[in-house]
């Protein structure tokens, strides 16, 4: 996933944009926050969150990606290659 | 999801009926194969339900059977023996199913095992799988295709038979052996749903045990009818997901709609929508899955909803929490859903899974207690502290108690917390409440929760040390729940065991401080993991760590570091508080005693350093 190149300015920002009704501690947004460390998210959380990015970019995010994602970077990249590739 | 096991989808427009002709046997099987065989005979069975809420996998029973007998045979020929444990990853899905039948056939153990169910983790949820392989010596290992990498590396240098997805095990070409026939007394599954995941044992079931409490559950606790129908987004990696809504239906004969519990996670609605679609009846639930659907449902998804039919909305898992529980009803109460169709219960995996259930259409019952003798501070003498109230109206109380918004009830300085009814316990069960030096304690007494029946498990498999610690030599299981009777219902007030439950999942305080100890520097009894309640009575996860760090610099960064270790290796997230040195308190064998540190730090007798 590190290797799919840098995530495209838009994917990021509107993942950013996403995460914001979740992020109750108001933690500042980088590429390298992390949701667990980071942001204290909890596996419910996630799953909620994921269903709207889903929604958002009409994707699917598949069960066995979500435990190499840990950051913003690396789930926007994700969500790059899976558009990519549908 | 594979159509492998399925039987030919290209006629079949919809799910598996709730009606059968065939007369309903409710567990009275000597084995799970035996209650397979019978189901067979109808036409009922398992439907498995995609994210969109589109009717996938349908599979009858007597499909089921067809498939299981196909998968015995072939284990039989590739060479497992009687008592062979094979892990299995336990996705929702016919596959699986399917798998886990089939080694009933060849008297095999199935082992289910979890799926990662948040972002990150990966070593963590791998480094689980692999102890909990090797905890119960397994032979083979078997999952579905997307989760081959993870299961592959889990397995990495181990001793197995076969490593692979179900598609690979399918198109296996060997001889098929001849089938076995299970006793009443040979185990029928492993189950590892409440254990530690650093130190895990897995939980010992026979078949008879297992349709023992089948029987339990269906014919004295949700009391079958002919047009029942389960819904369930439980996981099969979990008791009440794996017995409540699988085994208990196949050994009632009971069709489910299955949706994946990662689905439900992600669009908690299709649940309600797949109960009005189907016209369920019988649902369980942890506290957090009727939490998230009432704070998540639109007025639009309101409109379509009839929840009309539910007659059991099963509460169990983890601790009730009365004031969500209450906000469901109201919440859905216009789509016809009604508060009469709680049933609180309570269960354990090393019961098999059920223990007790409320008595059906009585809803939620619930008593006030007296804050102090929750805690212990004030001795439990006599009726005094016990406050009585029905579904929530106070009944027995004085008109001055009211209760607040955060769910306690204050009365001058008093406050009384509300305790869930979990119901009378199953037939099969004898139950004692005792109290520290095992005598047993009469109504209305809270202490430590025994019960002795025939779904009490043998035993951890192949720990005979940890079996004795909560198993006497008389059948008499020690659950590690505190509570107490009355009028015949059990009233579970929490914990005397260490375990951390968030949103339904088990975390064991050890795994969460060895995952801290593995940091540089930090010593073993510097830590102890406890569980805090929080604002609305939740549990908060709280590591309490022994600081010698001066500048409070120093401290935050420690802090941090200590948050991502646990969160990396044990895959929660908790909060720190650092204490002083030597605060933390031992037992008189130089133990560390969590549960004294919890009440000392909720007390304030051991104070937080500031960072």
């Amino acid at each position: 996933m590190t290797n799919a190149g840098a995530p495209e300015g838009d994917v990021y920002s509107r993942i950013c944009r996403l995460i914001e009704p979740f992020n109750k501690k108001n933690v500042p947004l980088t590429p390298q926050t992390t949701f667990a460390s980071d942001m204290d998210f909890d596996s419910l959380t996630v799953m909620d969150l994921v269903a709207s990015i889903e929604d958002e970019f009409d994707i699917v995010l598949p069960l066995n990606m979500l435990p190499d994602l840990e950051s913003i970077d690396q789930v926007a990249r994700a969500v790059q290659k899976i558009r990519k590739d549908v | 999801m594979s159509s492998a096991a399925v039987i030919d989808t290209l006629d079949v427009v919809a799910p598996t009926p709730t009606q059968d002709n065939l007369p309903r046997r409710m567990g009275d099987f000597p084995t799970l194969v035996d209650a397979l065989d019978y189901a067979a005979l109808g036409v009922r069975g398992v439907n498995f339900y995609t994210a969109r809420g589109e009717l996938g996998d349908v599979m009858t029973y007597a499909a089921l059977r067809d498939k299981a007998r196909q998968i015995g045979r072939k284990l039989k020929g590739m060479g497992f023996e009687a008592g062979d444990r094979i892990a299995l990853i336990a996705a929702t899905e016919a596959d699986f199913v399917s798998f886990f039948m089939g080694c009933q056939y060849a008297c095999v153990l199935p082992v289910p095992l979890p799926l990662p169910t948040s972002f990150g983790g990966r070593d963590g949820y791998v480094t689980q799988l692999r102890l909990q392989m090797q905890s119960c010596r397994a032979r083979a290992m078997v999952g579905p295709d997307s989760m081959e990498e993870f299961n592959q590396q889990a397995a990495e240098g181990l001793d197995l038979l076969f490593c692979g997805t179900f598609q690979e095990f399918d198109a296996l070409k060997v001889a098929e052996g001849e089938l076995g026939h299970p006793s009443s007394d040979d185990l029928a599954y492993l189950q590892y749903s409440s254990g530690s995941t650093r130190f895990p044992h897995g939980i010992a079931i026979t078949h008879k045990a297992l349709m023992a409490n089948c029987q339990g559950q269906g014919r004295d606790g949700v009391q079958l009818v002919d047009d029942d129908r389960c819904i369930s987004w439980l996981p099969f990696y979990h008791d009440m997901g794996l017995v409540g809504t699988l085994l208990t239906p196949i050994a009632n004969q009971v069709s489910v709609d299955f949706l994946a519990t990662e689905d439900f996670a992600r669009r908690p609605m299709q649940w309600l929508t797949l109960m009005t679609r189907n016209r369920g009846t019988i649902t369980y639930s942890p506290t957090f899955g009727y939490d998230i659907c009432a704070r998540r449902v639109g007025a639009e998804a309101m409109k379509s909803l009839d929840l009309s039919s539910w007659r059991v909305a099963g509460i169990g898992g983890d601790m009730i929490r009365p004031d969500v529980i209450r906000h469901f009803a109201e919440t859905f109460k216009d789509a016809g859903f009604s508060s009469t169709a709680f049933v609180p219960s309570y269960g354990l995996a090393e019961c098999t899974l059920a223990v007790s259930f409320a008595v059906l259409g009585r809803g939620m019952e619930i008593d006030l207690v007296d804050e102090r003798v929750l805690s212990g501070d004030i001795p439990q003498n006599t009726d005094d502290h016990l406050h009585v109230a029905a579904n929530g109206v106070l009944a027995d109380v004085d008109s001055d108690i009211h209760l607040k918004s955060d769910e306690s009830v204050s009365e001058d300085d008093i406050r009384y917390r509300e305790v869930v009814c979990c119901g009378i316990p199953l037939p099969e069960y004898e139950l004692h409440v005792r109290d520290e030096d095992g005598s047993k304690l009469p109504e209305r007494q809270i202490g430590r929760i025994f019960v002795r029946g025939d779904s009490v498990m043998t035993g951890y498999f192949d720990d005979a040390e940890t079996t004795a610690s909560v198993l006497s030599a008389d059948g008499w299981l020690d659950t590690g729940d505190m509570g107490y009777m009355r009028d015949g219902g059990l009233y579970v007030i929490g914990r005397a065991k260490d375990m951390i439950i968030v949103n339904g999942r088990n975390h064991w305080p050890q795994d969460i401080e060895w995952a801290v100890e593995q940091i540089p520097g930090m010593r073993s009894g510097d830590i102890a993991a406890i569980s805090l309640p929080g604002k609305s009575r939740e549990e908060v996860a709280t590591v309490l760590v022994q600081c010698r760090l001066r500048t409070e610099d120093e401290r935050r960064q420690l802090v941090e570091q200590i948050k991502r270790q646990i969160q990396s290796v044990a895959g929660i997230n908790c909060r720190i508080e650092l204490v002083p040195p030597r605060t933390l308190p031992r037992t008189s064998s130089g133990k560390l005693s969590r549960s004294k540190a919890r009440q000392q730090f909720m007390a304030g007798t051991i104070e937080a350093l500031d960072f």
